[in-house]
C-alpha cells in the first residue's frame, strides 16, 4: 500500500525526472537493441551478396574413368541441390581461322561442352554479345585474337587428332571465367589458375562427337564436370553458412567415394563473407558500445541530479521512522518502473530505428540472435535502472546521515583513481598495445582461406578502449585541477562575463568543480563519441569510394580486352556528354618478363588524375605527385610492383626490358624501359604485380595507339551516364562498361561489403541525441540540482545579469572545455581505429576525413542546446522560487 | 526627506484557497524598531516576504515610499535574514556575509571591509572561511544575519533570527543587531516567537487569525 502511495507520488511530483530516467535506459536499450539490428541486417546483407556474387554454387570434377550416369546421380540426390548440369571441358592445341585473306592461329585453349539449357540454369555464366545464343560461341578474347566474327570457320587443334572445325554461330564474354576453369581439387595454398586465353563454347552433342575420342586416347585433355546450384535457403549468418556449405560438400565427396571433388566457390566466396562479418563485429564494438556507455552514463547523471533531493526524502522518511529496508523497497519499486517503461519503450526504438536504417526489425541474424540481442538490450536496459536509481540510494539509506544528506559541495577529496593517476596509466597502455597491434604483419581478423575457424585478436580493442576512458578520465583531472589550482584563472577568465562577481563565481566553480569536472567529463566522451565515429564514417565513405574507384577505374569505366582497343571516338563523345568532367584514355595490354605475363597500363602521367583518384597509398617512396613526375620525365620510365623489384634485383633508374605484342606481326618484342619507381596499386589493375608506364611511349614502340580503358570522371549519375556510353559504344563493341554506384553494391572486398551507411545514419543521429542531450541536459542538470541556491542569490537581490554571469561561466567552463577535450580525444580515437582496422581499408586512407559540415552542424546544435538551457536556467531563477524561499 | 519607508494598504496574501495574511494595513517608518509576533503558521515569513518584496501580494497595496521602486530594494535598502539555513553552500562564511555588497555593485575589497567587523562582533571569526556544510545551525543563522547586516541597510527584516540559538548567544546577537541598527538609522522588523527578543523591541505587532494588529491596536485592545 505504501509503496503504491510512493508510486502514485512519483508520478505526480517526479515525473519529469522520472520521465528523464526512463528515457536515458530507452536510448541506451535502444542503441543497443539498434547494433542488434545492424549485425542482423549486414550479416544477412552479406550471405546474400556472397550467395549473389556466385554464379555456379558448386563444380564437382569426375575423377577420370568415374561413371557419369551414376555420379551425375548422386549429385542430383545430395542435400540442398537444385540443379546439377554436366559441363564437358577438353584441352585443345590452339585454334586457327582465316579472315580478310589472313590466318590467325593461337595458343592452347579450352573447348567446353555445355547442355543446352546451360545459360537458362546458370545465367550469369555467359554474356551474350555479338550473334546467336546457341551453337558455337566463340569467346570475346579469342574473337578479337583470331580476328574471328559470325560465321567463320574455326580449326580446334587436337593433339594427336585431325582438327575439329566448327562455324563460329556467336561471340559471348565469360563474366566468371576465373571459377569456370579452376583447377579443382587442387591443395590448398596453390596459387590461382589464371583463366585460358582462348574458349571456345559447343553444344554438348557437338563436344561430345569432337572430343570423346580425345578423351581415349589423351585422357589428361579430356574431363567432365558437373555444375551445381544450391538451395539460396542457407543460414543469415555466413560464418554459419559457409560451415553448412563446407560440411554438404565434403559430405558429397564422401557420396561419390573417389569419384569427384568439389570446387566450392559458394563455400570460397562465404569464407570472405565471414571475415566481412567479424569485421562489422569489430565496427560495432569500436562505434556502437562507446555509444550505449554514454547513453548509461547520461542516465546516471540524470538520476543522480535527483540525489540531492532523494537524499532530502530519504532524511525525511528517516526521522518519520522510515526503515533503510523500507526505503531500499520504494527506491526498487521506481528502478523497476523506470527499467520496465525503459526498456520497452527502447526496443520498439530500435525496432523502428531498425526498420529506418536497415529495413529490418529483428534484433540477429538468426533467432537465437534475436532473442540474445533483444534481451541483452532489455537486461542491460534493468541493469542501468538499478545502478542508476536503486544501488545510490541503498548505498545513501544504509551509510549516510540525516546530517550528510544536507551536505551539497561534499568532500573536496581526490578520487582514489585519480590519486593512483589511474588516468595516466591507462593512457600509456593504450600506447603499448596500439604500438605493439600495428606492428608489421599484424591483422586484426586472421581467416586463413578454406580454414573453417577465423580469430580475431580481440586484444586490439584495448588500444581504444584504454585510450577512451584513459583520456575521459585525464579531462576530468585537467578539469579539477583547472578550477582547483587554476581559481585565479578562472577569475580572470570570468572577469568580463562575471566583472566584480569573478572571484565568487570562481569560488563557487572551484568548490563545485567534482559537480562540474562530471559535467565536462560527459561533455568530453560525447564530443568524443561524436568525432570518432564522424571522422571513421567520413574515412570509411572516402576509402569505400577510393576502393571501388580502385576496382572500377573511375566514375565510368568503359574497358575493352580487343588489342585493337575502344573505338578513337567514344574518347570525343564521351566528352561532349552532359554530366562528363574529364575523361582519361588509358593502354591496358600485357608484358612479358622474363617469362612472367604482367598486365601493363599505359598512362599519360600528367593528366590521369584529372579522371580517377590517384591515391598517395598506390605507391611506394613517394607521393602520387612526385612518382607520376618522375614517370612523366622520362619516356621510357616504368613503374613496377614490389615483387618485380626483389625478383630482378632492379637499381633506381636501372634498365628493364620487356617483350610486348607490335602491332605489325601480333608477336612479342623486346622494349627497354627504365624503372622509376614503385606502383602498388592503380585503378582497374589486378591485385598481383604490374606495369605502369608512359601510353605515348609504349604507343610509339608498338606501333598501336590503341587504348583498351576509358576513364570518365562524371557530375551528373554515374549509372546513368554509363548507360549513354553503352549507347554511344553500341552492342557489338564487345567493351564492358561500369559505374562506381553499382560497384560500390558490389561485393570486391571487406571494405564495401560492409554497408555501413545504415550504421552510420543510426551512429550519427544517436551522436547528435547525445550531444544535445548531454550539452542541454547536463547542464541545466547541473543547475537545477543547485535550484536553492540560485533561489537564495536572487531573494538576496541579484540582478539577471549577475545570476546568468554564474550560469554562463560554468556553462562555458564545461561545454568548451569538453569540447576541446573531446575533440582532442576523438580524433586521437579515430586515429587508433582507423590504424587498427586497417584491414578494412584497401588501400589504407592517406589521412582522416573529417565531415567539416556534420561536425559544424553539431556543434552548431550543441551551441543552440546550451544557450537554451541555460536561458531556461536563467530565465527560471530572475525571480527568486517561492517553494524554495518558503523553507527557508 | 520622506521617513515613511514602507505603506500597505490591503495587503492580501493567498496561496490557493488558504489566505495567509488577510488585508493588512501598515507604515514602516525610519528608525522603527518592530517585532513581529504570532503563532506558527500565522503568516509571519509571508509578510516579510511581501514587505521584501520577494513575494507578491494577491490584493491590496504596497509601497516603499522613502526606498524607491520595487526593483531597487535588494541588495541595497532592504535585507532579509531567513530563519533557515540559507547560506550559499560553495561560499564561505565569509564570502556569504559580503556578498550583497558584490551583488550591489561593490569591489571584493569593499565586500570584505563590510564582512570583517561584522565577522568579529558576531563571533564567527573562527569559522569565517568554513563553508556552510561545515559550521552548526546556529552559527549559519548568525552568518546569515550579518549577511543581512553587510550592505547596510535602511529596512533589516528578520526571521526568527534567535530560533536555533541559546538565550546567551542569543541577547548578544540582538544587542549587535540593535547596535547596527541604531548606527544606521536604519528600520527593522523581527519575527520571533521569542517574548525576550520581542521585549527588546518598542514596537508590536501581532498576527492573530490572519489578519495583523499594529502597536496603535495592540495598546487600544489592551
Amino acid at each position: 500500500m505504501f509503496i503504491l502511495t510512493w508510486l502514485t507520488g512519483l508520478l505526480r511530483h517526479r515525473a519529469a525526472r522520472l520521465a528523464g530516467s526512463v528515457l536515458g535506459v530507452a536510448m541506451t536499450v535502444a542503441l543497443l537493441g539498434s547494433l542488434g539490428v545492424f549485425f542482423a541486417a549486414s550479416k544477412a546483407q552479406m550471405t546474400r551478396q556472397a550467395l549473389a556474387g556466385v554464379v555456379v554454387d558448386w563444380q564437382v570434377q569426375l575423377a577420370p574413368g568415374a561413371a557419369a550416369a551414376s555420379a551425375g546421380r548422386a549429385i542430383a540426390g545430395a542435400p540442398g541441390v537444385v540443379k546439377s548440369l554436366p559441363v564437358g571441358y577438353a584441352s585443345t592445341t590452339g585454334l586457327t581461322a582465316t579472315a580478310g585473306g589472313t590466318t590467325q592461329v593461337t595458343g592452347p585453349g579450352k573447348v567446353l561442352g555445355l547442355p543446352p539449357s546451360y545459360s537458362a540454369a546458370f545465367p550469369g555464366e555467359i554474356r551474350y554479345l555479338v550473334g546467336a545464343r546457341s551453337g558455337v560461341l566463340l569467346a570475346q578474347q579469342t574473337a578479337a585474337n583470331l580476328h574471328a566474327s559470325v560465321g567463320t570457320l574455326v580449326a580446334i587443334g587436337r593433339k594427336g587428332l585431325p582438327p575439329a572445325k566448327v562455324v563460329v554461330r556467336g561471340i559471348v564474354d565469360l563474366p566468371a571465367a576465373d571459377s569456370m576453369f579452376q583447377a579443382v581439387g587442387a591443395p590448398p595454398g596453390v596459387s590461382l589458375q589464371a583463366p585460358p586465353d582462348n574458349v571456345v563454347l559447343l553444344p554438348q552433342a557437338v563436344w561430345q562427337r569432337d572430343f570423346t575420342q580425345l578423351g581415349n586416347t589423351q585422357p589428361g585433355a579430356v574431363y567432365q564436370q558437373y555444375h551445381v546450384a544450391l538451395s539460396p535457403r542457407l543460414a543469415p549468418d555466413p560464418a554459419a553458412a559457409f560451415t553448412d556449405v563446407t560440411a554438404r560438400a565434403k559430405n558429397l565427396e564422401v557420396r561419390l567415394a573417389g569419384a569427384g571433388a568439389v570446387g566450392d566457390n559458394l563455400a570460397a566466396q562465404l569464407d570472405a563473407a565471414r571475415k566481412d562479418a567479424l569485421y562489422a563485429q569489430l565496427l560495432f564494438l569500436f562505434l556502437g558500445v562507446p555509444g550505449a556507455v554514454l547513453a548509461a552514463l547520461l542516465t546516471a547523471i540524470i538520476a543522480a541530479a535527483g540525489g540531492d533531493r532523494r537524499r532530502r526524502e530519504q532524511a525525511l522518511l528517516r526521522i518519520r521512522g522510515a526503515s533503510p529496508r523500507r526505503i531500499i523497497w520504494f527506491a526498487a519499486t521506481e528502478a523497476l518502473l523506470v527499467g520496465i517503461l525503459g526498456a520497452g519503450i527502447g526496443l520498439i526504438g530500435a525496432m523502428l530505428a531498425g526498420r529506418l536504417a536497415f529495413g529490418v526489425t529483428r534484433f540477429g541474424a538468426t533467432t537465437s540472435q534475436a532473442v540474445f540481442w533483444g534481451a541483452l538490450a532489455a537486461i542491460a536496459g534493468f541493469g542501468l535502472a538499478i545502478v542508476t536509481e536503486l544501488v545510490p540510494a541503498a548505498r545513501d539509506a544504509r551509510t549516510i546521515t540525516v546530517r550528510q544528506a544536507r551536505d551539497i559541495v561534499g568532500p573536496a577529496s581526490k578520487p582514489l583513481w585519480a590519486t593512483l593517476y589511474v588516468d595516466i596509466w591507462l593512457l600509456a597502455a593504450a600506447g603499448i598495445v596500439f604500438w605493439r597491434s600495428v606492428q608489421s604483419g599484424y591483422q586484426v581478423v586472421l581467416a586463413p582461406e578454406g580454414v573453417a575457424t577465423i580469430s580475431v585478436s580481440y586484444s586490439t580493442f584495448l588500444a581504444p578502449l584504454l585510450f577512451w576512458i584513459g583520456a575521459a578520465l585525464l579531462s576530468w583531472r585537467l578539469s579539477n585541477a583547472a578550477l582547483g589550482r587554476g581559481r585565479a584563472a578562472v577569475a580572470r577568465a570570468a572577469r568580463p562575463l562575471a566583472g566584480g562577481l569573478a572571484g565568487v563565481v570562481a569560488a563557487s566553480m572551484s568548490r563545485q568543480r567534482r559537480l562540474l569536472s562530471r559535467g565536462l567529463l560527459i561533455m568530453a566522451l560525447t564530443a568524443s563519441f561524436a568525432v570518432s565515429t564522424a571522422i571513421f564514417n567520413q574515412t570509411y565513405a572516402a576509402q569505400s569510394r577510393v576502393d571501388a574507384q580502385l576496382s572500377n577505374g573511375s566514375d565510368v569505366t568503359a574497358a575493352t580486352t580487343a588489342a585493337t582497343g575502344l573505338p578513337p571516338r567514344i574518347f570525343g563523345a564521351t566528352r561532349q556528354l552532359p554530366g562528363v568532367v574529364a575523361v582519361q584514355p588509358m593502354m591496358h595490354r600485357f608484358a612479358y618478363v622474363g617469362n612472367d605475363l604482367q598486365d601493363m597500363f599505359g598512362i599519360n602521367p600528367r593528366t590521369i588524375g584529372q579522371a580517377t583518384s590517384v591515391s598517395d597509398a598506390f605507391f611506394q617512396g613517394g607521393n602520387a605527385q612526385s612518382v607520376l613526375a618522375r614517370l612523366a620525365a622520362r619516356p621510357d620510365a616504368v613503374l613496377v610492383s614490389d615483387e618485380t623489384v626483389r625478383d630482378y634485383q632492379l637499381q633506381p633508374g636501372g634498365l628493364i626490358r620487356l617483350r610486348l605484342q607490335f602491332a605489325s606481326d601480333h608477336a612479342y618484342h623486346l622494349v627497354r624501359f627504365h624503372y622509376v619507381g614503385i606502383v602498388r596499386e592503380f585503378p582497374t589493375a589486378p591485385r598481383d604485380s604490374f606495369f605502369v608506364a608512359n601510353a605515348s611511349y609504349i604507343a610509339k614502340m608498338t606501333g598501336s595507339p590503341a587504348y583498351q580503358v576509358m576513364l570518365t570522371k562524371v557530375s551528373g549519375s554515374p549509372p546513368a551516364i554509363a548507360g549513354r556510353v553503352r549507347q554511344l559504344l553500341g552492342p557489338a563493341s564487345g567493351a564492358v562498361v561500369q559505374d562506381i554506384a553499382s560497384q560500390l553494391k558490389i561485393t570486391l572486398s571487406g571494405l564495401t561489403t560492409i554497408d555501413l551507411s545504415g550504421l552510420t545514419r543510426l551512429e550519427l543521429t544517436f551522436a547528435f541525441i547525445l550531444s544535445v542531450a548531454a550539452s542541454g541536459l547536463v547542464l541545466i542538470l547541473g543547475l537545477v540540482e543547485r535550484r536553492r541556491m540560485f533561489a537564495i542569490t536572487a531573494a538576496l537581490g541579484a540582478r539577471t545579469r549577475q545570476l546568468a554571469s554564474f550560469v554562463w561561466a560554468e556553462a562555458f567552463f564545461v561545454t568548451l572545455g569538453g569540447a576541446v577535450l573531446g575533440i582532442l580525444s576523438g580524433w586521437g580515437l579515430s586515429f587508433i581505429i582507423v590504424k587498427i582496422l586497417t584491414g578494412v581499408f584497401d588501400p589504407p586512407p592517406p589521412h582522416l576525413f573529417t565531415p567539416w559540415a556534420y561536425l559544424g552542424a553539431l556543434a552548431a546544435v550543441t551551441a543552440v542546446a546550451v544557450i537554451a538551457a541555460g536561458a531556461t536556467v536563467i530565465r527560471s531563477a530572475r525571480e527568486p522560487a517561492m517553494e524554495i524561499i518558503r523553507d527557508l | 526627506m520622506n521617513d515613511i519607508l514602507v505603506r500597505a494598504k490591503g495587503l492580501t496574501k493567498a496561496f490557493g484557497a488558504v489566505t495567509a495574511i488577510a488585508e493588512a494595513t501598515f507604515e514602516v517608518a525610519a528608525g522603527d524598531q518592530i517585532a513581529l509576533v504570532g503563532p506558527s503558521g500565522s503568516g509571519k515569513s509571508t509578510l516579510l516576504h511581501l514587505i521584501a518584496a520577494i513575494d507578491r501580494p494577491t490584493e491590496g497595496q504596497i509601497e516603499w515610499p522613502a526606498l524607491g521602486g520595487q526593483r531597487d530594494l535588494r541588495p541595497g535598502p532592504v535585507a532579509i535574514a531567513f530563519q533557515g539555513p540559507s547560506l550559499l553552500p560553495p561560499l564561505t562564511v565569509a564570502e556569504n556575509i559580503g556578498l550583497p555588497v558584490l551583488l550591489a555593485g561593490g569591489t571584493e575589497v569593499e565586500a570584505a571591509a563590510a564582512a570583517e567587523p561584522l565577522i568579529e562582533r558576531l563571533g564567527l571569526s573562527d569559522i569565517a572561511a568554513k563553508l556552510p556544510e561545515e559550521i552548526s545551525g546556529g552559527q549559519a543563522q548568525r552568518a546569515g544575519l550579518a549577511r543581512a547586516l553587510a550592505g547596510q541597510p535602511r529596512l533589516i527584516l528578520a526571521d526568527e533570527p534567535t530560533g536555533q540559538l541559546d538565550s546567551t548567544t542569543a541577547d548578544g546577537l540582538m544587542t549587535v543587531l540593535l547596535e547596527q541598527v541604531r548606527a544606521t538609522q536604519a528600520a527593522l522588523i523581527v519575527a520571533t516567537h521569542d517574548t525576550a527578543v520581542a521585549g527588546r523591541l518598542p514596537l508590536r505587532w501581532q498576527l492573530i487569525d490572519r489578519r495583523m494588529q499594529t502597536g496603535a491596536e495592540l495598546s487600544c485592545s489592551s
